[in-house]
């Protein structure tokens, strides 16, 4: 008679703990198939990358990149306010790489340059000599 | 009938669905082709191979992702990223490129300023060689002319010369000659031809010959007197050779005396043929 009410009681609140946890794992499903997390560390990585980038050399010797790595971040950035996160984190991804583009690319022009220059220094050193030889 | 249409054409459409290949997705051809473009140059292969493997392995991804249908979105987004990183490895390599062309350059600089600077110092040890040799030739050309004038001023000396305001000036006395005569006595050419040899071993030097007589006799014979005997020294040293335009002779007569008439030892003083050598001064500096 005691004991009856007990398990009574027992298996009511062991089913409604399923039902509970059924309800959980429902919605975690359903979250995770919604709405994947927003992608806060690539979205730091790429400022980090596009700050670097944006460096009186690269503006100078590859502005369009430059622009263009810019212009992605605040993409990614607005993907994040219409809440599409996977756009966002594709977006922050590209933004990293153009970064590096313009870097590199700014980098390979200036190489261009001296490599230029110094070929048109020793065009004239030899010049110099051979007048001197010459004489 | 109707029915058994529409069947037939939703099995068609699943049919055609099921052995479609995707879609072919542009950007992925164009990151394709634009790696295999890297990868067929051998300067981005040599130079930037991490670079270039990043981007193939990109490209694998977008190749799955591709062959899974997986999103468009996806697909084009690795494909972008393959394109990009094969950018990357293509400008690491031109700037390495760049930079070993420095690098040589500077070198060659180098080696180029090298031997620039080892041909300036020949040059400077050949001019260095010849200024001393100069030098020396200078040195000895001043030794000589040193000597040249110890050696005058010895030959001044044995001929007796004595130094005064219009130059050397040596005195031949009136021994010797023959009084009242101009011919020269033997005694006097020893002297003379000394004096002659002088003459032609400097010949920047000229004479002034003056004869000069006591006050004896008359101021016209005297005149006379001493204008010859100045004029057959004048022949005497033509005769040894020394040109006339180097010589000029003149009687001076009785009019200068160095010594007072009234004695007999002044007298002799006073008659005598001074011979004056002029001071060349290029010669002498």
């Amino acid at each position: 008679m005691n004991t009856f009410p007990l398990t009574l009681l027992r298996s009511h609140s062991a089913a409604m703990l399923a039902v509970l946890l059924a309800f959980v794992v429902a919605i975690l499903i359903s979250g995770c198939a919604a709405s994947p997390p927003i992608p806060n560390e690539r979205l730091a990585v790429a400022e980090a990358a596009v700050q670097r980038a944006n460096s009186a050399s690269t503006s100078e010797n590859a502005a369009g990149e430059l622009q263009i790595a810019i212009a992605k971040l605040a993409s990614a950035k607005q993907a994040v306010a219409s809440k599409d996160y996977e756009r966002a984190d594709r977006l922050a991804e590209q933004a990293v790489i153009d970064a590096q583009v313009a870097e590199i690319r700014a980098q390979s022009a200036r190489t261009h340059k001296s490599a230029q220059e110094s070929q048109e220094a020793a065009r004239v050193l030899r010049e110099e000599i051979d007048r001197q030889t010459v004489r | 009938m109707n029915i058994r249409a529409i069947i037939l054409a939703a099995l068609v459409v699943t049919l055609a669905a099921c052995s479609s290949v995707p879609e072919p997705n542009r950007a992925l051809v164009e990151a394709r082709d634009h790696y295999a473009r890297a990868q067929g140059n051998s300067q981005i292969a040599r130079l930037a191979p991490e670079e270039l493997q990043a981007a193939g392995a990109t490209l694998q991804q977008a190749e799955q992702a591709y062959t899974n249908r997986a999103d468009k979105a996806i697909v084009d987004h690795l494909a972008y990223m393959t394109s990009q990183r094969t950018v990357i490895a293509e400008e690491t390599a031109a700037s390495l490129a760049s930079q070993a062309i420095v690098a040589s350059a500077a070198a060659e600089r180098d080696r180029m300023r090298l031997a620039m600077r080892t041909s300036e110092a020949d040059a400077a040890k050949r001019r260095l060689a010849s200024s001393e040799a100069s030098n020396l030739r200078q040195t000895a050309a001043l030794a000589a002319a040193d000597a040249r004038e110890r050696e005058l001023q010895r030959q001044l000396e044995e001929l007796d010369a004595k130094k005064t305001d219009r130059g050397m000036v040596v005195t031949l006395g009136d021994v010797l000659f023959a009084t009242n005569e101009s011919e020269l006595r033997g005694g006097a050419l020893n002297n003379l031809s000394r004096l002659a040899a002088f003459l032609i071993e400097y010949p920047d030097r000229s004479v002034v010959i003056e004869g000069h007589t006591d006050s004896v006799g008359s101021a016209d014979y005297n005149l006379g007197l001493s204008q010859r005997r100045a004029n057959s020294v004048r022949a005497y040293l033509m005769s040894q050779g020394v040109p006339s335009n180097r010589i000029t002779a003149s009687g001076m007569g009785m009019g200068i005396p160095v010594a007072s008439n009234d004695s007999a030892s002044g007298r002799q003083q006073n008659r005598r043929v001074e011979i004056i050598i002029s001071n060349a001064d290029t010669a002498m500096r």
